[in-house]
């Protein structure tokens, strides 16, 4: 007799609603077409990531923050309801990115259905408490988004990134499942804790554990994309779809620093004196190529990948240091990001539906004259990706820097402010251009849809300066997140 | 409401959103902050009426902003503050008084960026968390970004980008200094800076020792102020030499020396080094300048090379003539950006071989630029001949010889300022002059320029007002370090 585990319904709710959506929508797609199908998608689209974050809220408290269901392969506990939230923000913003482009009026339901599907494999990976789930909601999302890279098929630059996505993410999670295998070799279990027990009773210096160590972080390193696994980051970013680059970058990192952080803290605690110094050498290297890097490029995709590189570096600070604080400074960090992220890719995407040419430092001179609105929110987005107060990138900075620094890493937080400086180089560089007077406005070629641009990069304002100015609600809510992950292990 | 601390910040902030938000007319925009600018003013004004001298810290305000780091959204005013606060708010009334008069184009947010710019200034002047100060020291170069790099003049592009990353890369490391200070305080985080103690850390005490001496600038961290000086419209210039810079100094005085008293101690020698070879270097590149702005950039950093001397001499003296010269150089160089505007406005001339023999028919012009030009070479009567009495004093004090330098230096500042005069009022008449038949100084321009004079001329009478508060405070701030004094 197979006995099957149970199933916390409740638990689970949040991803089923985003899955049963997607389900609807490929339906939908099937009886409406053009701006019918774009509306449903928006719609549908939007109501299932609302219900998602209801549901979250709603299971927040559920057996005192802490599930484990099906077998003890997934784990939801609050950390993953954090990143839950954080997703569905990321796709929500990313929607409403979206909702101008010209194939959301061909394929807005199949759009929006990939959109719930990797949002749902993301929170399923935050979640996971073995390496089965891991990979498995691994793929679940690569998959989806290897696809939503390639999304617009009569670009060449879009398909050629969906495939190098595809073969590079390939390699990582190949690498990942390699580790995976050898820790499976050496301690005999495939879920988090009996691979922690295992190796805290002996196996600590065990070879295969070793090698097993070192090729998951190789492999999460890919998604998350630090030095040196970054290479195909700047070309999938330009090449993606705008709107799929902006969920891409925001909700893949949330979501891989949350399984990273649980990997390390429920599985590898005792492996911490080998890969926290690993670490922090690829945090600073990442913080100084991601920075200089970036200083190079004129396309503004590159250069906020290149950015976004950077920010990987100084949010494995966090990784890095220990306790309640470190957690609390990750996550905070990660929503911030995603609301500047995803924000500046949606005002980036208007204006190359608006040019119908890729966003450079040239073609968006004058753009924050004559689009007051967007021009001014990407203004404070990139004053927030530099750490400028009043915004939350300060206010996430101060806690990543403290976080290392109450851990011991001072020298890293020193990295991090010198580099900040460099990253200024380029962030201010593209401020000046888009309030640049001599500038002769662009011919209007395309439909820009700067209406629901707009709402994204509003959104977006609005949660960068309301975290920078009263934060304690969300930081609040993310010291609970943290705790409840440092209560499992 | 009665007017404390902390509406003194939120006054120019909510005039910069109505700005910004509002659908006004383009006419409109400028007066209104105008109106903003003269409420905080007034609110300063108050608060020095119902000032206690007698009493610390007054009209307060004290929240808890992030619990999780001990941060406080912690406001007060004690003599120092208050003196510096009348300083900023009179100087950024102007400033904007004078935008109005010269007219900017896009309006709306051209003067919502100068009351930004004018809250954050006095952010730092009111804070008492260190992560507050921070944000109003860090956050005041957002609006100088923008005011200069879209505003400005030839070459504004680099000179932004100069300004900020140099200032970018002091602040920054202040951050993580700041950062190592606030967790290590007694009973967990705390950023209050009665709450975190004194430090002995030296790379602690060298980080806001950069940030500050970047901000004053301090030779040889100058580098980002010829250009951005020059760059700046007047009125921006006017608030970046004018206020700006005093955060530097002001920094050293509320921060580095109360938390770090042994490393000031230790340090000091290298400082006043700085101070004074920055004092020396500053007027005399002054005096080979070709252009008004030339000149008042490095008298600049002369004149702020002598104030930090007088802080680092850590004696009461030093201190009180320091407050009183930050005061009045904010003042001065103040009126002589915005008297400089108005030259380069009416003449269309920057260069001193385009202009002179201005006094000629133009009175007013003339005891204008007297009046600030003298008062600006410390003539005995004024009030910059008290403050730089009082440092002098306490240099001989220390050592005959720097004494010696800082008096040589004000003799040099003579020779800058006379040479400014003779170039604009005197001299024959230039050929931009003689083209352009300027008329004397009137309405707008002068209605800018002539509060500062006037203060400068009440101050002049009675530098007490500024001394008398200013003493306590700075004597408190310096005990922890006179511990340390051979």
């Amino acid at each position: 007799v197979i006995r099957t585990p149970s199933v916390d319904w409740a638990a689970l709710s949040p991803d089923l609603i985003l899955l049963c959506a997607a389900g609807l929508l490929l339906l939908v797609a099937v009886v409406v077409r053009d701006r019918l199908a774009r509306d449903a998608a928006g719609v549908i689209g939007l109501g299932a990531f609302a219900a998602a974050m209801v549901a979250t809220g709603v299971i927040w408290d559920d057996h005192g923050g802490r599930t484990t269901t099906l077998g003890g392969e997934i784990v939801v506990d609050r950390f993953a309801n954090g990143v839950r939230l954080i997703v569905a923000v990321a796709g929500i913003l990313s929607l409403f990115a979206a909702y101008g482009w010209s194939r959301m009026r061909e394929r807005g339901p199949e759009f929006a259905a990939l959109l719930l599907t990797a949002a749902a494999g993301m929170d399923f990976l935050a979640a996971s408490n073995g390496f089965v789930t891991l990979f498995v909601s691994l793929e679940l999302f690569s998959i989806t988004l290897y696809t939503l890279c390639a999304f617009d098929v009569r670009s060449p630059v879009s398909l050629e990134s969906g495939l190098k996505y595809l073969v590079l993410g390939s390699i990582g999670s190949a690498v990942l499942l390699y580790g995976a295998a050898f820790l499976y070799g050496s301690t005999g279990s495939l879920q988090f804790g009996g691979i922690a027990h295992a190796l805290a009773g002996g196996k600590r210096t065990d070879i295969l554990a070793l090698a097993g160590t070192a090729l998951v972080l190789c492999g999460l390193g890919f998604k998350i994309a630090v030095v040196p696994f970054h290479m195909w980051s700047p070309d999938v970013y330009e090449g993606a779809p705008t709107p799929v680059t902006g969920f891409m970058a925001a909700a893949t990192k949330t979501a891989a620093f949350a399984a990273l952080v649980r990997v390390l803290t429920e599985a590898l605690p005792s492996q911490a004196d080998y890969w926290r110094p690993a670490l922090a050498v690829g945090a600073i290297v990442t913080m100084v190529v991601g920075n200089v890097a970036a200083l190079a490029q004129s396309n503004l995709k590159r250069m906020l990948a290149y950015s976004s590189i950077a920010h990987a570096g100084y949010l494995l600070m966090a990784v890095i240091a220990q306790g309640d604080l470190a957690r609390q400074a990750l996550l905070f960090y990660l929503l911030v990001y995603t609301a500047m992220t995803v924000g500046s890719f949606a005002v980036i995407a208007a204006h190359e539906r608006e040019t119908g040419e890729p966003a450079t430092i040239e073609s968006i001179r004058g753009f924050g004259l004559a689009r007051p609105v967007l021009g001014a929110a990407l203004a404070i987005f990139l004053l927030s990706l530099g750490g400028f107060p009043p915004t939350a990138g300060f206010l996430a900075k101060v806690y990543v820097f403290s976080a290392a620094i109450d851990s011991g890493y001072t020298y890293l937080a020193v990295v991090g402010a010198i580099t900040t400086v460099v990253s200024l180089g380029y962030y201010l560089r593209v401020g000046m251009a888009l309030y640049d007077r001599r500038a002769t406005p662009r011919a209007v070629t395309g439909v820009p849809g700067y209406a629901s641009a707009g709402i994204a990069a509003v959104a977006g304002v609005a949660l960068v300066l309301w975290l920078g100015v009263y934060p304690p609600d969300v930081l609040d809510w993310a010291h609970q997140a943290a705790r409840s992950l440092s209560a499992g292990s | 409401m009665t007017i404390g601390a902390s509406q003194l910040v939120l006054i120019p902030l909510v005039g910069a959103v109505l700005l910004a938000i509002l659908p006004l007319p383009r006419t409109l925009a400028g007066p209104i902050a105008l109106l903003f600018s003269l409420a905080v003013t007034g609110g300063v004004a108050g608060l020095a009426y119902r000032f206690d001298v007698g009493d610390g810290f007054q009209f307060s305000t004290d929240k808890v902003w992030i619990p999780s780091l001990g941060i406080r959204y912690h406001v007060a005013i004690d003599g120092l503050s208050l003196a510096l606060l009348a300083m900023t708010a009179l100087v950024s009334t102007c400033a904007i008084g004078y935008a109005v008069w010269e007219g900017r184009s896009r309006t709306r947010l051209y003067f919502a960026l100068l009351l930004v710019l004018e809250s954050a200034l006095v952010t730092v002047f009111v804070a008492r968390d260190l992560i507050l100060f921070y944000v109003g020291f860090e956050a005041m170069l957002i609006p100088f970004y923008f005011l200069i790099g879209i505003y400005g003049g030839a070459h504004r592009r680099r000179a932004t980008l100069k300004l900020i990353i140099y200032t970018f890369v002091g602040t920054l490391l202040m951050l993580v200094g700041i950062l190592t200070l606030g967790l290590g305080a007694k009973g967990g985080p705390a950023f209050g800076f009665d709450q975190v103690g004194t430090s002995d850390e030296r790379w602690v005490f060298l980080t806001f020792a950069l940030a500050f001496a970047i901000k004053s600038p301090l030779w040889p961290f100058h580098g980002w102020l010829p250009d951005a000086y020059r760059a700046a419209p007047p009125e921006v210039a006017a608030l970046l030499s004018g206020v700006a810079s005093k955060a530097g100094a002001y920094g050293f005085l509320r921060l580095a020396l109360p938390l770090f008293p042994k490393q000031a101690v230790e340090l000091r020698w290298w400082i006043v080094t700085l101070a004074t070879i920055g004092l020396l270097y500053g007027s005399i590149v002054a005096f080979r300048q070709p252009d008004s702005r030339g000149v008042i950039a490095y008298s600049s950093v002369g004149q702020m090379g002598l104030i930090v001397l007088g802080i680092f001499l850590i004696s009461a003296r030093g201190e009180d003539g320091a407050v009183l010269q930050m005061v009045n150089h904010g003042v001065l160089s103040a009126a002589l950006f915005l008297i400089a505007g108005w030259l380069a406005v009416t003449t269309g001339a920057e260069r001193f071989d385009q202009l002179g023999g201005l006094a000629r028919g133009r009175p007013i012009l003339a005891t204008v630029c007297i009046v600030v030009g003298v008062a600006t070479l410390a003539v005995p009567g004024s009030s910059t001949f008290a403050s730089e009495f009082l440092i002098l004093l306490g240099a001989f004090e220390s050592h005959w010889y720097l004494g010696a330098i800082a008096a040589t230096a004000i003799v040099l500042s003579a020779m800058y300022m006379l040479r400014w005069i003779s170039a604009v009022l005197h001299d024959r008449e230039g050929p931009a002059v003689g083209a352009t038949r300027p008329p004397d100084l009137r309405s707008g321009a002068l209605g800018a320029v002539l509060p500062l004079v006037v203060a400068m001329l009440v101050l002049s009478f009675v530098p007490n007002a500024v001394t008398r508060r200013v003493d306590a405070p700075t004597k408190a701030l310096a005990t922890g370090a006179l511990e340390y004094l051979p």
